[in-house]
């Protein structure tokens, strides 16, 4: 037997939290549970819900290759805040066909911090499709109303994500750098820098619920594991949810074989601008991060030159990194730009033009010309000399 | 019948230095020339590439104000048949809901595509959301990150498309009408022809879809059907960094680096060699 537990469609808890014994209802939960939408205000073609018939945060997870990933457990950390701020539980969502890999995968999102994990199980799931395991989903949200649902917006979760909202017409927002609750309303503010990068915009989706947001994989950190956290394993057959038939299905796979660690898991990285300009230039930086035992990584401008691959351009439309060490090398610092570098340990420049914005954005700068102080830097690190 | 295809363009700002009224949290487009956005260039040429095979039609689709007519114009040049525009008043201001909305309305209206294709994102706001709303709006299966399309069956309905992950190639099969979102930067557009302009001058291949030809609710379009609002707009926070600068000599600088580096514990000499201490 599967072993199923069915749940209803929650409401807002309110009965006190424990530890508020007594007390009064938190004025959040007071908000929530008044909130209330004109129905005659809303698109006829939507059904109208009011958002107090939902509570909860949902974390959707995600597996790659059988394993948790790890864009996933780094959306409990904000999710973690989100169901705080909104005094409720941080809930994980998982789908798929292998049981034993699903519930590793949830015992892991419990060890860093998920409450409860439901588990949407179906052998028909075992092949990842977008649509597929997107109806299921919405149709599992549908029955199951949580308050929130956030998506890691890794390349899955950004096909993933807009297909669940929209069947749920319900809004979307996409990667979020922060989250918080708008105290006076109860409604999530996803925040997400527009265009100029300099800027934040927060989103709110007062009428709709689940109210959805996605984050880039490493603009949060994990949250901390620990393997005595208990929590509750909820299985759901997927078939109970409406399996559609898929129209699409992979016929074959081939791996793009990579020597190099993804720039978004480097502990180092060496990036290089339009000054490098050169693809010798760029071998010099090749040299540098190999002896740091980081990866290259550019500006758009670079990957525009063709000096670097687009999958490690570092920015707004490139990547976020969390290197302890990044090193920019003859890159300006447009905003869109250094909006990927905000969560780097230390930010070393390097660029000839003393009034380049990066020099703002740096611990440690140095005005000069970018190839002599490579040079020396190399020499330094090959030979081992003082300083 | 020929293969019918489908492309959504978006007029977009083009600059970087598009600014916001924080007012109002809208973008100030005023005096800022706008382009076709660069990756529905590549969803485009992935079309072009798919008629240059197998024959057939392909048309563009944006909803956008009628300035974006210099848009459409632009992709006919590429070789593009025929354009429409979806414009009026009520569909200002929606989110990517309220867009994919009409979007998949007027392509109702208009009669399905074997393939819908959609650039990857964009790049003023680029959720990478409206290829996947409008398969759920139009119920259709989609496929993003595609950079090859590898075969197209219209008898059988089926296509074979390659998409682009980050650590493999995948080759699908779907059927068809299916909506194919661009791998970015996955192909080199082909240039403007002006023998190709000329002749959007000449036969006018364009159609023009209001409201009034929708006949959508108010409520379900442009701001008022859009779920999400941008309620506010704030300078992004400055990461705090040490801000250190030298000035000078380039070997002087170099060794200034390493001796920083040092102090903050990242590098360490250890056996006459320098290595980076790992966390
Ligand atoms: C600062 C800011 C932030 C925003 N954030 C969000 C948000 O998080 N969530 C949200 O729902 N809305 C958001 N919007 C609104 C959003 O920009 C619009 O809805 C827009 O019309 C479509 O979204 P996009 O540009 O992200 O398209 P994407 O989904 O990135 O576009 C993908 C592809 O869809 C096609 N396409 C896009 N627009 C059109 C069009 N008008 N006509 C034809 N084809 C098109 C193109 O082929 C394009 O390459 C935001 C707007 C601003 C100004
Ligand atoms: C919507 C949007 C999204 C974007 N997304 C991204 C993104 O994800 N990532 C990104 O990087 N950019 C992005 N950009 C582009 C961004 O605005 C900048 O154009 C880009 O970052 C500039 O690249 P760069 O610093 O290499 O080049 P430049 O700005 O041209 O700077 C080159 C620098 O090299 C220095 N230099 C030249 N010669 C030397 C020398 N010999 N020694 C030392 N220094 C030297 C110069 O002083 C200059 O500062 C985006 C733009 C837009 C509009």
């Amino acid at each position: 037997m599967e072993g199923e537990s069915r749940m209803s469609a929650e409401t807002i808890q309110k009965t006190p939290a424990p530890g508020e014994e007594g007390g009064e209802m938190p004025a959040i939960l007071r908000i929530r549970l008044s909130k209330k939408v004109d129905c005659e205000k809303q698109c006829p073609e939507w059904e109208c819900l009011q958002p107090s018939q939902f509570d909860k945060v949902w974390v959707v997870g995600e597996l790659e290759e059988g394993r948790v990933s790890e864009p996933s457990l780094q959306m409990l950390t904000p999710g973690l805040e989100l169901a705080k701020k909104l005094y409720t539980s941080l809930e994980a969502v998982l789908i798929g066909g292998d049981r034993e890999a699903l519930e590793k995968a949830a015992r892991e999102m419990i060890y860093h911090g998920a409450e409860r994990v439901h588990i949407i199980h179906s052998e028909a799931l075992r092949e990842y499709m977008a649509e597929v395991y997107a109806r299921v989903l919405a149709a599992y949200a549908h029955k199951h109303r949580p308050d929130v649902m956030l998506f890691p917006a890794t390349m899955r979760g950004r096909e993933l994500a807009p297909y669940v909202a929209n069947t749920l017409r319900a809004g979307i927002t996409a990667d979020c750098i922060r989250f918080d609750v708008d105290e006076k309303t109860g409604d999530v503010d996803m925040i997400r820098p527009p265009f100029a990068a300099i800027m934040l915009a927060y989103i709110k989706t007062p009428t709709r619920r689940p109210q959805i947001g996605t984050a880039r994989p490493n603009v949060f950190p994990k949250p901390p594991r620990d393997e005595t956290r208990e929590g509750e394993l909820l299985w759901a057959r997927a078939e109970d949810y409406g399996v559609p038939r898929p129209r699409s299905r992979v016929l074959r796979v081939e791996r793009i074989e990579k020597k190099e660690i993804p720039i978004e898991k480097a502990e180092v990285i060496v990036s290089g601008g339009k000054g490098v300009g050169t693809h010798e230039g760029f071998q010099m930086l090749e040299r540098l991060a190999e002896l740091l035992g980081g990866v290259v990584g550019g500006s758009r401008k670079a990957v525009d030159m063709g000096l670097v691959p687009y999958e490690r351009q570092v920015g707004q439309t490139g990547k976020t990194v969390r290197a302890r060490l990044y090193i920019a090398v003859g890159i300006s610092g447009a905003a869109q730009h250094t909006v990927g570098i905000r969560e780097c340990g230390t930010v070393v420049a390097i660029n000839k033009d003393p009034e380049a914005p990066i020099f703002q954005h740096a611990d440690y700068g140095v005005v000069a010309d970018w190839k002599e102080v490579v040079t020396e830097l190399i020499r330094i690190l090959e030979t081992g000399e003082e300083v | 019948m020929s293969l019918e295809m489908m492309v959504g363009i978006k007029w977009v700002p083009n600059t970087q230095n598009v600014r916001f009224d924080p007012k109002t949290g809208t973008l100030i487009r005023e005096g800022v020339p706008s382009i076709v956005n660069p990756a529905d260039l590549d969803a485009v040429e992935l079309a072009l590439k798919v008629k240059d095979t197998y024959g057939g039609r392909v048309r563009v689709i944006t909803m956008a104000p009628p300035s974006a007519v210099k848009g459409i114009e632009h992709v006919i040049g590429m070789g593009v048949d025929a354009g429409v525009l979806v414009t009026d008043r009520v569909f200002a201001g929606a989110d990517t809901l309220a867009t994919s909305y009409v979007l998949s309305q007027a392509i109702k209206k208009l009669g399905l595509p074997d393939l819908l294709f959609f650039g990857q994102e964009t790049i003023d706001s680029s959720t990478a959301h409206i290829p996947a709303q409008v398969a759920s709006w139009l119920d259709l299966p989609y496929v993003y990150y595609v950079d090859r399309v590898e075969e197209v069956n219209r008898e059988e309905g089926y296509a074979v498309v390659r998409r682009k992950l980050e650590d493999r190639y995948e080759w699908v099969r779907v059927e068809l009408p299916a909506v194919i979102a661009a791998a970015l930067k996955s192909q080199v557009p082909r240039p403007v022809r002006l023998s190709e302009k000329l002749r959007f001058h000449r036969d006018k291949p364009l159609q023009t879809l209001t409201n009034k030809d929708l006949g959508l609710d108010p409520r379900c379009v442009g701001l008022r059907g859009s779920p999400t609002i941008v309620a506010k707009v704030t300078w992004m926070p400055e990461v705090p960094r040490k801000r250190q600068v030298f000035k000078g000599d380039a070997r002087e600088a170099a060794r200034w680096l390493v001796k920083k580096l040092a102090e903050e514990g990242i590098l360490v000499r250890e056996d006459g060699r320098w290595r980076v201490r790992v966390a």
